[in-house]
């Protein structure tokens, strides 16, 4: 057989063939049940504890622990600490930590570190939150946290402090993490930006919940890319599209739907100061009325969300089981509304955008919609390093945001609502709102509820929003690789890492 | 040589008007980059904090001299935002983006030179592939053709990962593999290009008088296209290759986005993006290196071909 002839040629393209399989075989073979591959849509933001997102922060949780873990309603769960108690009228949180815990550099975990992992928060961006405590340590397995003033958002307070040696953080270097989490990066097997590799801690006092031995984080930010890399098994797990859904679903995956988001209008011009038309209620009901909430679920989400009146999410503490809407879709209503207002021309708007919000579904849709009361919306492009702080400086009267709505009701109160609140952006104090957060710092759970529902209502009744639908994201894994039982983020964004069984 | 130097001077001036201007355009965004290091929750006192400790509260010349200063000493600085050292993050991104340009690069000059020189010499049906290829790679972007590639080659069949790049010390074979789609894809684009430049140049060259006199003289027809045709044409050739190359560096923005491959294009879009002054001027840096590294590499090679250029 010469070179040349169709036999040869054949037999070249066959055993080309095989060896390409044979070689794409071992290139894309999964390892075993004891690997967790996941795909992030965005890189991690280095080793800062004092930042660091929860949104796809698996990282994070992997290498760090904390005293205590917030739940999906903003419970406490144990971590590093085996038992704690809030007292002093909700200013004190006292943790006994559990005894042998180790850092990932073989040091013990003493009850400095943990005051030093809280103190050096006061560097973070919330540094305010933590400036004023007090710290005791009555034993050498116990520490009390004290405020001077009643903390109604106590539980996300302690949750969000990453506890690290103190030395570590005084010496302020972020190069390889140190913790005592579930797991310990391995850096040498670390592509950053690309890749991180963990291999389990069997020291961690809670091993068994996390049953993978080696834990592989993937930064894979196209939608498309994640999607090929899943349905090929390069990663067990990653958030899609919900335009992708259909495609992920018919290679076998399954999917979990997160409604973690309200998308709506945040009315935040409330006085009426930078335009005086809504600073009159009918205006904003108005403004309620010509969005035909089903017809955003079905068409703009693609079936993927729940028509809502309200911005808490159902089952936390501020949700109204049987509000009905108020506003339901009636553009005639609404221009009766504007004109008994005195506000039958309407006025101009401007709507700040950013990407990764969705504009291109939401804003071609609600612009159309308020024109219908002669609200005229224009777009204002915000990107760069100014793109946060023109957002929340409060000079926009109303925008239109994809806004979380937490599972601790409270915190979601806090962010939005009270006067220091930064999606309170014009910052201006209410006195039925303030007068309620002051005594849900002391009230009891039941009494807390009860006042988060009083200001829903409230808030609802003002149309301090426009609430649209109850939407999120679309997290897609393989059931062949991995189940996922329990949903445990308060955000409601994706699963934890403790959800992964 | 003095006009080597004179290139490197004047290489220099290029470097430090287009950091300068580049840090220029990032100045004066303090307090917006304080808080978006710090977060929506930042308070005004921890902005301000922040703003000191990034030195961002000098004036601009103070501060890019400190940068300048730190670039001499190979010091870079820190990502303001991951804290991670710039000459690190570089020293892993630019093998990546490195390996896709010039392992593209290579095959290109292969490629392209195959491909033109046949396409001139023998006519017909070679040539209307060149054109229709310049065509193709001309209208279709690169990451367009990447989706293909990945659709048909990975997804479908799955002869090739879909994604991700593995380090070549980790695995020669792995490395390889996940460099072959990235590779294809920007590929087409590049002969493209140079395949029709080198056929322009070598038809141009057919046709002079000196080629119809070596003919004449019966020197062998390969001599004659290959040690006197190629080589007058190489100096067109060289320098669509040194253009490839730029051209390259930017395309692979978008290939590395689709193969989720970890190269300087991913770091300077994402960096860009929030405005970590430290990564941007690494990778502009480095960029602009580069560009002037080939951009003088083209040079030699044109003067080294075609010594009236010298002069």
């Amino acid at each position: 057989m010469s070179i040349g002839t169709p036999q040869f040629i054949s037999r070249l393209v066959t055993t080309a063939g095989v060896t390409a399989i044979m070689v794409a075989g071992s290139v894309g073979a999964v390892a075993g049940k004891e690997l967790l591959t996941l795909g992030a849509t965005l890189d991690m933001y280095g080793w800062n504890p004092g930042n660091q997102p929860g949104y796809q922060n698996w990282a994070a949780e992997a290498v760090w622990g904390n005293l205590v873990k917030c739940n999906s309603v903003g419970g406490l769960e144990a971590d590093m600490a085996e038992s704690w108690e809030v007292s002093n009228g909700n200013r004190t949180f006292t943790a006994k930590l559990r005894p042998d815990l180790k850092f990932s550099d073989g040091s013990p975990v003493a009850l400095e570190d943990v005051k030093a992992s809280f103190e050096f928060l006061t560097t973070s961006g919330r540094g305010a939150d933590y400036e004023d405590i007090e710290f005791e340590m009555p034993d050498a397995q116990t520490i009390s946290l004290s405020w001077p003033e009643p903390q109604p958002i106590l539980n996300n307070k302690i949750c969000s402090a990453n506890i690290l040696p103190m030395t570590v953080l005084a010496a302020g270097n972020w190069d390889v993490p140190i913790g005592s989490g579930p797991y310990v990066l391995d850096d040498g097997a670390t592509t950053t930006g690309s890749e991180y590799v963990f291999k389990k801690n069997s020291d961690h006092w809670n091993a068994s919940d996390y049953p993978y031995d080696n834990l592989v984080i993937k930064v894979i930010t196209a939608d498309g890319a994640a999607v090929s890399a899943l349905t090929t098994g390069q990663i067990d797990a990653t958030l899609v599209a919900a335009g992708s859904l259909e495609t992920v679903k018919a290679a076998g995956m399954e999917v979990i739907q997160f409604l973690g988001q309200t998308p709506r209008l945040i009315i935040s011009d409330r006085t009426g100061a930078k335009i005086p038309a809504l600073g009159d209620v009918r205006v904003r009901q108005a403004m309620n009325m010509v969005f035909d909430k089903a017809a955003m679920a079905e068409h703009l989400y693609l079936g993927n969300a729940e028509p809502t009146a309200q911005v808490y999410r159902k089952g936390t503490a501020a949700h109204i089981v049987d509000l009905e809407d108020p506003y339901p879709f009636d553009v005639e209503k609404a221009r009766e509304l504007m004109a008994e207002a005195g506000f039958a021309d309407g006025f101009e708007l401007e709507f700040p955008t950013m990407t990764g919000q969705n504009f291109e579904t939401l804003l071609p849709y609600v612009r159309q919609q308020l024109a219908l009361i002669n609200i005229r919306v224009t777009e204002v492009p915000l990107s760069g390093a100014n793109a946060i702080s023109d957002l929340l400086s409060g000079k926009f009267p109303v925008v239109l945001w994809q806004l979380g709505n937490d599972g601790n009701s409270a915190f979601q109160i806090y962010v939005e609502s009270t006067v220091d609140g930064w999606w309170n952006l014009q910052h201006v104090g209410n006195e039925f709102i303030d007068g309620r957060w002051v005594k849900i710092a002391t009230a009891s759970a039941e009494e807390s509820a009860a006042l988060q529902q009083e200001i829903n209502r409230y808030v609802v009744d003002e149309a301090w929003f426009a609430p649209f639908v109850y939407m999120g994201s679309t997290y897609a894994f393989n059931p062949e690789k991995v189940s996922i039982p329990t949903q445990s983020d308060a955000e409601a964004l994706t699963p934890k890492l403790r959800d992964f069984q | 040589m003095s006009s080597l130097i004179k290139s490197l001077l004047r290489s220099i001036g290029v470097v430090l008007v287009v950091t300068f201007a580049t840090f220029a355009l990032m100045y004066g965004n303090a307090p917006g980059i304080a808080q978006s290091v710090l977060g929506l929750s930042a308070s005004p006192e921890s902005i301000q904090q922040k703003i000191m400790q990034l030195g961002l509260d000098r004036p601009l010349l103070v501060q890019y001299w400190n940068w300048i200063a730190g670039v001499v000493t190979g010091d870079l600085g820190r990502s303001y935002y991951t804290s991670e050292s710039v000459s690190k993050a570089l020293s892993n991104r630019v093998p990546v983006t490195l390996t896709l340009v010039l392992m593209t690069l290579g095959l290109t000059a292969i490629f392209s030179v195959l491909l033109g020189v046949f396409a001139a010499v023998k006519g017909g049906w070679i040539d209307r592939v060149v054109q229709w290829l310049s065509v193709l790679g001309t209208a279709v972007p690169g990451y367009v053709i990447a989706i293909v590639l990945v659709f048909a080659f990975a997804v479908m069949w799955r002869l090739f990962p879909a994604t991700g790049y593995v380090p070549p010390h980790r695995n020669l074979t792995q490395w390889f593999m996940s460099l072959v789609l990235p590779v294809s894809a920007l590929l087409i684009g590049a002969v493209a290009g140079v395949a029709t430049q080198i056929r322009s140049a070598m038809l141009d060259m057919l046709d002079r008088d000196f080629v119809r006199t070596l003919r004449a003289r019966g020197i062998d027809e390969r001599l004659v296209l290959f040690r006197h045709v190629l080589r007058n044409a190489a100096a067109p050739g060289l320098t669509a290759l040194s253009l490839t190359m730029i051209a390259l560096l930017g395309g692979a923005v978008f290939i590395e986005l689709v193969f989720a491959l970890p190269g300087m294009g991913q770091l300077a879009n994402a960096s860009a993006q929030i405005s970590d002054v430290p990564m941007v001027m690494g990778t502009v840096l480095v960029t602009i290196v580069l560009v002037l590294a080939t951009n003088l590499l083209a040079d030699i090679g044109v003067a080294l071909l075609n010594p009236k250029s010298r002069s």
